[in-house]
């Protein structure tokens, strides 16, 4: 669906996805706008599904276009697939051609009188209500629910809104009935019980939530602006608190203190930020301060593509920071994983008392994704206090087996201490003596074995057996997983892993995914092959039978690009991309 | 027995760390640390709910002196970790400390950030108008045409005075004091800490090392007490006493009341629930689920 500022592109793919996960389907759906602040040009892509589903899908089925001019602004990221059914406003000026639009022959144009419709129904201005109802009448989409979900959208404060709504939705459908039907293009499913609704963003402010977060500090950037204002609107609800802070340093700063404090306490950021907030993270490594940073990747470097995807603060999160400094990066790769990861994080970070850097991208943080409620489980762990009898001679870093010291609370009498960024002893003072700082290295670096063994975090798609191997990270998941699913259908041996913990590694489970793999394909968005060349730092990819797939961001991933790789492989057809230095 | 035997007594010596001080002999910030003891006992706060936060420097290596819950933090940064414990935990009593350069340079959006919001904690800034720690160089405090080891031909920048930015940007309680004067040091310190809201307390704490012997003996000259009539609530008298240059008026400047961030941060937390319960995650994950 695209359109102008005000066709209400994103009201209309919003009302659908709510009346498909109402109905138990299974929802995708991804926006993209204009660089305007307000208005402009809009697009919304949404895959409906009975069958469990992974990403956008590379061409349209039906496209839904109220403006030609704007529709050309998404060059490359809003395509109709070949054969797709084209719905367009037959009032716009703009003239197309099916050519142009890289049309087939059993492809479907039809030209409709959205906004002259919308305007008799008496709902002027609704040409994207009309465009429901007529979507609902060519492809069968649930058309009582979609009645439900327009009211519930604009009658809940004034009912005549929800009803002039309707109308426009009703007229619309008239229209649709009176077109040729398509009958083997219309969605076929079995409604089911009400599946959850979200965004990746949203799900990480919960997860934070249900491990137990009650301190939020950030400052505004996109794209994970949303979760600073999902929790402003619900920490305080939950007894909570948040502040919006005058920059990323302080942010991390009141992270770091409330954490101090002895509170769960997280920041959310985007790659600037993350910059920013990397001394902080000394601090946290150094003084053992538990805490969670959401990285929400976008293009960079610099302020790059604030509202675009890409893969390339995997570095910056893996090594970014000054001395020897402990930390853990995990990743998210779709909606449900973004509230499992972030549970994750706090666990690891308050019972490790590490940061834990939590990476996202914009295309999981920001599009919104059906699944089971019942999925959100998760088991919440909390820091290790000091027994009473540790405290009558209480050692803030006390030597331990795994490098993990009970942390005092203040206000605990006995639990005194003064922690510090300086290299500091079992107590916490002060000192520069190269065994001091030898031992306590050692230290911090110990309980990175702990986490690596406690958690193994990956996922695997694809039979045992497989002769191509794909490796990727983060939201590239999805593209693969269906190009694998699809590979698999054409009976190829094509399996991928995904690691969700990114560091520390889970090498021994990739290393065994690697055997008997004949050909390696890495994926990743990132111009400069951050993944591939961070895995070469522990692993021997051999160059003659390990390929790169890599390119910038900027545009999501699609299954046709792995797909096309995958082919290329097998056919013994692709030339290896050199990747530079 | 009765309540008052089982009262704890605290003494100067319980805020007292067995760690000797890095401070050069005849540095200003031991009058800081002795008065720090001093107004601590004065006011018998429980060294376990008590937090001392700092930054970088001469000065912010204090925390580690002070038997108390204590973080010496990163350069610049001592007021948003303060600010962190102190939302968190609204029950312990959170004093900031650092030095000019650490607060007023590096860590100066901060300071105007915290005074702004009426920050629940005490920031005692130990100003010796230079950078001790890195061996002399100029500071935003030291005065213009100084020489010092970054500005050998004279410092080419006028200086700030730390009272005059924190009244015009919101601190709503403001003192002067001199280190080297210990009784005028501690009752500052104890109002700054009994003060609800951002109380800034400016020690001009001379540096021996980088300042000269002198900078003591000039500052002792140089100290005046503020008129006993001055009106502490007027923001333009006690802008009367700031960028003075021939002498050094210590008291309390400027002194109001208004709501601070906790009871700001309160109210919302009352508005959001509206009189309704507490919240729970369930809530929330059903509020994503349509419904209609």
């Amino acid at each position: 669906m695209v359109g102008a500022g005000g066709d209400g592109i994103v009201t209309m793919a919003d009302v659908l996805s709510q009346a498909a996960a109402r109905d138990g389907l299974n929802v995708l759906k991804t926006e993209a706008y204009g660089p305007q602040i307000r208005g402009g040009e809009s697009s919304s892509v949404v895959r409906l599904s009975g069958d469990p589903i992974y990403e956008s899908g590379d061409g349209a089925d039906v496209l839904v276009v109220f403006s030609w001019a704007d529709f050309s602004r998404f060059k490359g990221e809003c395509t109709p697939a070949r054969n797709a059914v084209v719905l367009s406003d037959e009032a716009d000026p703009v003239a197309r051609t099916p050519e142009d639009l890289g049309l087939s022959a059993d492809a479907v144009w039809i030209k409709l009188p959205f906004g002259k419709l919308s305007t008799d129904s008496g709902a002027k201005g609704s040409k994207n209500l009309v465009g429901l109802g007529v979507l609902t009448a060519l492809f069968g989409l649930p058309e009582g629910t979609l009645r439900r979900a327009i009211v519930s959208r604009f009658g809940r404060k004034k009912a005549a809104v929800g009803e002039m709504a309707l109308k426009a939705f009703e007229a619309g459908l008239l229209l649709g009935q009176t077109l040729p039907p398509m009958p083997e293009r219309r969605l076929a499913f079995t409604p089911g019980p009400a599946k959850l609704i979200m965004s990746g963003n949203e799900a990480t402010a919960i997860g934070a939530l249900h491990a137990g977060c009650r301190y939020f500090a950030g400052y505004p950037i996109t794209p994970s602006t949303e979760i600073l204002m999902f929790l402003d609107e619900w920490l305080p609800k939950m007894g909570g608190s948040l502040v919006q802070t005058e920059d990323e340093l302080s942010a991390i700063g009141a992270v770091l203190g409330a954490s101090f404090a002895g509170e769960k306490a997280m920041t959310a950021t985007s790659g600037p930020g993350l910059s920013l907030m990397t001394e902080m993270l000394g601090l946290a490594s150094m003084a053992e301060l538990p805490c969670v940073v959401v990285n929400v990747q976008r293009g960079g470097p610099s302020t790059g593509l604030p509202t675009k995807s890409e893969q390339s603060d995997l570095f910056q999160a893996v090594f970014a920071g000054h001395g020897d400094m402990p930390r853990v990066v995990l990743a998210c790769s779709d909606v449900e994983d973004s509230f499992h990861t972030t549970v994750d994080a706090f666990n690891i970070a308050e019972e490790y008392q590490i940061p834990v850097i939590v990476l996202s991208d914009q295309l999981v943080a920001g599009r919104r994704e059906t699944f089971d409620p019942a999925s959100l489980v998760h088991e919440v762990r909390e820091r290790r206090l000091p027994s009473a009898e540790e405290l009558t001679d209480y050692h803030r870093y006390k030597e331990t087996p795994d490098g993990v010291s009970p942390m005092a609370r203040p206000g605990v009498k006995g639990g005194i201490y003064q922690t510090n960024g300086l290299e500091h002893d079992e107590e916490g003072s002060p000192g520069s003596g190269f065994l001091l700082h030898e031992e306590m290295n050692a230290k911090r670096y110990r309980k990175l074995r702990p986490i690596r063994d406690a958690h193994t975090f990956h996922r695997r798609y694809g039979p045992e057996d497989a002769e191509i191997g794909i490796l990727c990270w983060g939201s590239s998941k999805g593209a693969v997983r269906e190009a694998v699913r699809h590979a698999n259908e054409r009976g190829q041996k094509v399996a991928a892993f995904v690691p969700q913990m990114i560091y520390p590694f889970p090498k021994k489970e990739l290393e065994a995914f690697l055997k008997g793999v004949k050909q390696i394909l890495v994926v990743e968005l990132s111009y400069s092959a951050q993944f591939y060349k961070y895995l070469r730092t522990f692993l021997d990819l051999p160059a003659e039978r390990t390929h790169v797939y890599k390119r910038s961001g900027g545009k999501n991933l699609t299954v046709a690009e792995v797909d096309a790789e995958i082919v290329a492989l097998l056919a013994g057809e692709r030339v290896q991309e050199r990747v530079s230095a | 027995m009765s309540e008052a035997a089982t009262l704890p007594e605290f003494k100067p010596s319980d805020y007292k760390t067995d760690l000797k001080p890095v401070w050069c002999a005849g540095c200003g910030d031991f009058g800081v640390l002795t008065g720090l003891y001093r107004a601590l006992t004065e006011l018998q706060v429980k060294p376990w709910e008590t937090v001392v936060v700092s930054g970088i420097g001469c000065s912010s290596r204090l925390p580690g002196y002070v038997d108390t819950f204590g973080v010496n933090s990163l350069h610049g940064r001592a007021l948003p970790l303060a600010a962190g414990v102190k939302v968190a935990r609204p029950d312990l009593t959170v004093i900031a400390v650092g030095g000019d350069g650490d607060g007023l340079a590096i860590g100066g959006n901060h300071f105007l950030h915290a005074a702004r919001r009426n920050l629940d904690v005490s920031y005692i800034l130990m100003d010796n108008e230079i950078y001790g720690l890195t061996k002399g160089q100029a500071a935003p405090t030291t005065p213009a045409g100084d020489k010092t080891k970054s500005t050998h031909y004279g410092n080419p920048e006028p200086a700030v005075d730390p009272c005059e930015l924190a009244i015009s940007v919101g601190a709503t309680w403001v003192g002067r004091a001199f280190s080297g004067d210990l009784k005028g040091t501690v009752e500052l310190m104890v109002k700054a800490l009994r003060h609800k809201g951002f109380a800034f307390l400016n020690v001009m704490s001379p540096c021996v090392t980088w300042r000269g012997d002198d900078q003591f003996k000039s500052l002792k000259a140089k100290q005046r007490q503020l008129p006993e009539n001055h009106d502490a609530s007027s923001r333009a008298a006690a802008l009367v006493y700031t960028r003075e240059s021939e002498i050094v008026t210590t008291g309390v400047l400027f002194d109001v009341s208004e709501p601070t961030l906790l009871d700001r941060l309160a109210t919302v937390k009352v508005n959001a629930l509206a009189g309704k319960p507490q919240s729970t995650v369930a809530d929330i994950i059903k509020s994503f689920q349509p419904s209609f």
